[in-house]
This record gives C-alpha cells, sequence and structure tokens, in this order.
C-alpha cells in the first residue's frame, strides 16, 4: 500500500512543471481575456481601463455585425463539416479498395494538402484556382463554353470558394482516420457482406458506416474546432470580404481589436466563441465517453 | 467467368481513375505555384501555359532569395518551430507520462481539462497575449511568439502522448521494479522507448503546427520575429503593385517546402500522429 500511493505522488513530480507551464500559457490570457470582456479597454491606452460589466455583450448581441459573423462562422463550419465527412469516407472507402496498387503513394499524396502551410494554400487558391481572368476553375469552365464568375470578389460566392479552399485543406485528416479505421475491419467482414449479395454501397451503408461511427464522432470534433476558430485561409483568400460576405468571428475579432482597437469588445467577441467551443467540447467527451462505454 | 474477369478489371480502373481525380484536386495548388515560380511572367497566363513551363526561368527564385528579407524570416520560423518542438517534449512527454501514473479521478480532471484546452480558438488566447505582452515587454519578440505557440502545443501533445503511454503494458514498469529501478529510469530506460516513435511523431507534427502558424505571428510578432508566414504576406503586400506572381510563388515554394518534405519523407509518422486518439485506447 506504501509502495503504491509512492508511485502515485511520483507520478506528480512528472506532471507538475508541465502543468505549471500550461496553466502560466494557457490559463493567464484566458483569465485576463475574460476580464478584459468586462472592460473597456483600448490598444495602446490601457492604462485609462474601465469597469463596465456585462455591458460588453449587451453591445455585442444587439450588434448586426456580430450577429451576421456568427451566421458566417456557422456556415463556414457546417459546409467543412459536411465536406469533409463526405468526402473523407469516400475516398477512404476508395483507398482501401481491394484493387488498389501503391497504397503507400496515394497516402503520401493525399496529405500534402493538410500539411501545407495554410496561408500559402490560401494564396495558391487565390491567384491560380479561383482568379476570374486565368484561375484554373474558369479556364476549364471557358472551356466548356460557362461563364467565368468573379468567386473571390463576388458576395454571393466568396464564401462557398473559402470553404472549398479550407475543406481542401482539412479532407486528408478525415481521410486518413477513416482510412486507418477501414483497413482495422477484418476480411471475413467483407467476405460475408459479399457472401449475403451486398453491393459496394449496400456494404458501405450496413457494414462499414455502423463501424466507423466512432472515427466520425472524431474527425467531426477536430473539422469543427478547427474550421470554427480558421483565420489563415480565408484572410489570405478574401480578408473578410467583399462586403463582410467572409467575416467569420475570428476575423471580426482581429477587426475590432487590433485595427480598430477595442480590445474590450474583441475579446468580449473571442469570449463569445470560447464558450461555443466549451459547450461543444462538453458534448464531445459526454459522447465520447459513452461510446467509449459502449465498445468496453 | 470470363465476364466477371473483365469486370473486375474494369471496376480497378475506375477506383484509379477517381483515386487520380482526387491526386489531381489535393495536388492543383502546390503544383500550379511551383508551375509558377518557374515562368518568367506569371501574371494572366493560362494554366497549361505555366504548367507546360512556357517561359522557363529559375530567376524568381534568386529574387525570392534576395528582395524581401528571407533569411531573416526563414531565421525566424526556425528558432521558434524549433524551440517549440523541445520544449514541448521536454515538458509533455513527463506530464503525459505522470498521467497515466496517477490515481483514476486526478487523472481524468487533468486529462478532460487538456482535451478541454484544445478547444480554444487561437484568436480567445491572442487578443489578451497582446495586451500581456506589452506589459511584460515581450511583444515584437521570439519568446513571446514562442510562448504563444506553447499554449497551442502544449494540450495537442500531452493528450496525443497520454494515449501513446497508454498502449505501454503496466507488466514492463513491475519487471522493472522488480529489477530495482528508479522512478527515473523506469521512464528514461524502460517506457520511453517502446513509446519512441509515438515522440517522433509527435516532434514532426509540432514542426509542421509551428512553421504553419500565422495568426499568432500576425498578432505578436511586430517587426523583429515575424515568422515566414507573415513575411509572404508583406512580401505580397509590396510586391502586389508590380503583381510579380511569379516571385511570389517562388517565394511561397519555399515557404512550404520544408513541411512538403516532411510529407514526402515522413508521412508514416504524420499520419500515426493525425490518427491517434480516434478510437479510446
Amino acid at each position: 500500500m506504501a509502495q503504491r500511493r509512492d508511485r502515485f505522488t511520483r507520478g506528480w513530480w512528472f506532471i507538475l512543471p508541465g502543468l505549471t507551464l500550461m496553466v502560466a500559457v494557457v490559463g493567464t490570457p484566458l483569465a485576463l481575456g475574460f476580464s478584459y470582456s468586462l472592460q473597456d479597454v483600448f490598444l495602446y491606452a490601457f492604462d485609462r481601463k474601465t469597469f463596465v460589466g456585462l455591458e460588453n455583450y449587451r453591445r455585442v448581441f444587439d450588434d448586426p455585425l456580430y450577429m451576421n459573423a456568427l451566421r458566417i462562422t456557422g456556415i463556414f463550419t457546417l459546409g467543412c463539416l459536411v465536406l469533409s465527412v463526405g468526402f473523407g469516407i469516400l475516398i477512404a472507402f476508395l483507398l482501401n479498395a481491394r484493387q488498389v496498387k501503391f497504397r503507400p503513394f496515394w497516402v503520401a499524396m493525399f496529405l500534402i494538402p493538410f500539411v501545407m502551410t495554410p496561408i500559402v494554400g490560401g494564396i495558391a487558391w487565390k491567384f491560380f484556382i479561383w482568379q476570374q481572368e486565368t484561375g484554373v476553375i474558369n479556364t476549364i469552365l471557358a472551356f466548356f463554353g460557362g461563364p467565368k464568375p468573379y468567386w473571390l470578389l463576388d458576395r454571393e460566392t466568396a464564401l462557398l470558394a473559402a470553404t472549398i479552399s479550407n475543406s481542401w485543406h482539412l479532407i486528408p485528416l478525415a481521410v486518413l482516420v477513416f482510412y486507418a479505421a477501414l483497413t482495422t475491419i477484418p476480411d471475413e467482414l467483407h467476405e460475408a457482406g459479399r457472401v449475403d449479395g451486398a453491393g459496394p454501397f449496400q456494404a458501405l451503408w450496413y457494414i462499414i458506416l455502423p463501424i466507423l461511427r466512432p472515427h466520425i464522432l472524431f474527425v467531426s470534433i477536430i473539422i469543427i474546432t478547427s474550421a470554427f476558430r480558421e483565420f489563415d485561409m480565408i484572410w489570405a483568400l478574401t480578408g473578410g470580404g467583399p462586403g463582410r460576405s467572409t467575416t467569420v468571428l475570428s476575423i471580426f475579432a482581429y477587426n475590432r481589436g487590433i485595427a480598430n482597437q477595442d480590445m474590450g469588445m474583441a475579446n468580449t467577441i473571442a469570449f463569445t466563441m470560447f464558450v461555443i467551443m466549451a459547450v461543444t467540447a462538453w458534448i464531445y467527451i459526454t459522447l465520447y465517453r459513452k461510446t467509449g462505454k459502449a465498445e468496453a | 467467368m470470363k465476364h466477371a474477369k473483365l469486370k473486375k478489371r474494369a471496376t480497378a480502373w475506375v477506383v484509379h481513375l477517381l483515386l487520380g481525380l482526387w491526386l489531381v484536386f489535393s495536388l492543383l495548388p502546390p503544383v500550379m505555384l511551383l508551375a509558377a515560380s518557374l515562368n518568367s511572367t506569371a501574371l494572366f497566363r493560362s494554366p497549361l501555359d505555366l504548367l507546360l513551363l512556357r517561359d522557363f526561368t529559375l530567376d524568381n527564385f534568386t529574387q525570392a532569395f534576395t528582395r524581401g528579407d528571407f533569411w531573416f524570416f526563414f531565421t525566424n520560423s526556425l528558432i521558434i518551430s524549433g524551440a517549440a518542438v523541445a520544449i514541448t517534449l521536454v515538458v509533455c512527454v513527463p506530464l503525459a507520462y505522470g498521467l497515466t501514473k496517477i490515481s483514476g479521478r486526478a487523472r481524468a480532471a487533468v486529462s478532460y481539462g487538456v482535451l478541454a484546452m484544445r478547444f480554444i480558438p487561437y484568436v480567445v488566447l491572442a487578443l489578451p497575449m497582446f495586451l500581456i505582452f506589452v506589459n511584460l515587454g515581450l511583444s515584437g519578440s521570439r519568446t513571446g511568439l514562442l510562448l504563444a505557440h506553447l499554449s497551442i502545443h502544449i494540450p495537442f501533445a500531452t493528450w496525443m502522448l497520454v494515449g501513446f503511454f497508454d498502449t505501454v503494458p503496466g507488466e514492463l514498469e513491475e519487471a522493472g521494479i522488480v529489477d530495482g529501478c528508479t522512478p527515473w529510469n523506469l521512464f528514461w530506460d524502460v517506457t520511453l522507448p517502446v513509446v519512441r516513435s509515438g515522440i517522433i511523431a509527435l516532434a514532426i507534427l509540432v514542426f509542421i503546427i509551428s512553421w504553419n502558424e500565422y495568426l499568432f505571428a500576425l498578432f505578436l510578432a511586430g517587426s523583429d520575429a515575424q515568422p515566414l508566414t507573415v513575411g509572404i504576406t508583406r512580401f505580397l503586400g509590396g510586391a502586389e503593385a508590380g503583381a510579380e506572381y511569379g516571385v511570389i510563388a517562388a517565394y511561397a515554394v519555399l515557404v512550404i517546402a520544408p513541411v512538403i518534405l516532411f510529407a514526402l519523407t515522413a508521412n508514416r509518422f504524420i499520419v500515426s500522429g493525425m490518427t491517434a486518439g480516434a478510437v479510446k485506447g
């Protein structure tokens, strides 16, 4: 018993340095950010801050521009989620087909959009893919006699273009998680399905999807977290425009805090993002524990 | 029988065709960058002209290296990313190991705390850090930017490493205890070698995340600590008037070269890191 307790205490000696640093670099800004959200603070003049209570929150929720940013973030996040999970399953399913040759090659190539610097990815999409005159997409459209939309310069299409570009960056994660899960499905299960006369799409629906359920949960939460806070890709593509058609919450908070120097409001906007993600995290942890129990 | 064989071959063709289409979609942005960087007039040339290298030149790369302070940004990126990897490993490997050694309830509390931190949007931390760093005299310093990176890396790394340490069978340490190992020996000589490939995977991912990071750098780097990701946007701003797309593309190719190289040579590690934590260990 004494030895047991000794082993538990020795664990803490390994934990404490890291835990201290983590609280310092994450806890401190989080706590201060919340306190700034209760004050009038301005950049380069924050010795003159005044406590205003929840006034900033009231102003934020009354602000149609905030509601607009919230709506755009929601559409963007949902779009990235649907595209990533959908294409993720599809490509992983193809990659796992028995006929596929050179699997390591495909895996290595499909990984590249995920590791490619998002700000550079955004620049590449902007100048060489969405570009109105000579971008790849409009060149292909023109070849078939189609129109040449302005994509990133048009309020109607900019958000769609940003969602597709960001999904390009996120889909590899979904593909590789689903593919790793599919390779663990024993061949006998596929054989059994085939004997029962299941086609590939029936197999996908009745055999593969139920097995993938915990992985879909995992991928969804990573995609939601990542898309919800996305800044780099949209910043490179449109900078939040045209108008405010791609101003997601991260960009909205940046504009308020750094460009408009209103740090109180910026921190309030950011803190509402934190609350939204905290609720999401809580839902995820609850579901995660449940699936864990179901598997145990 | 012949019919079945034909059908099988047709399926194989269709599968490879679809994978090929996905390959084109995946590689289009980096390939277009590379193509544009190797042409002398990248502006308003058709994609096909660029891909066929109609105006082949290496001059864009010479210019990207010599103009726009490339090496200044490169040095900042390298120092910050390298230091981020080193500190994350030194701090998080013991942290995650210790978590697998403490009792259930305390472990759950810290673990879910760590997991919850992974959900914090970066802008939530970046805004207050801006003010904190001004007060601490860290604004525009590499140290400040490094601390900001650590706020992403520590929760991420700890969560991933706990998953790796959990795969180490308990009997291994039991045997070590019988052999009279000290706690440090148990950690360093017994357990650590088992999770070595997981730690390599983590180090590569942390490096890539730091190398690619832009938001913190935009908020906190001032003018002295700017990494390549800020460098390219500044270069873009300065060059857009002259619209030297070729030079911008060359610069972009140089920024992504290290991470692409990692993806090509160490993809096994990267994939194992990305998929870690997918299923409950």
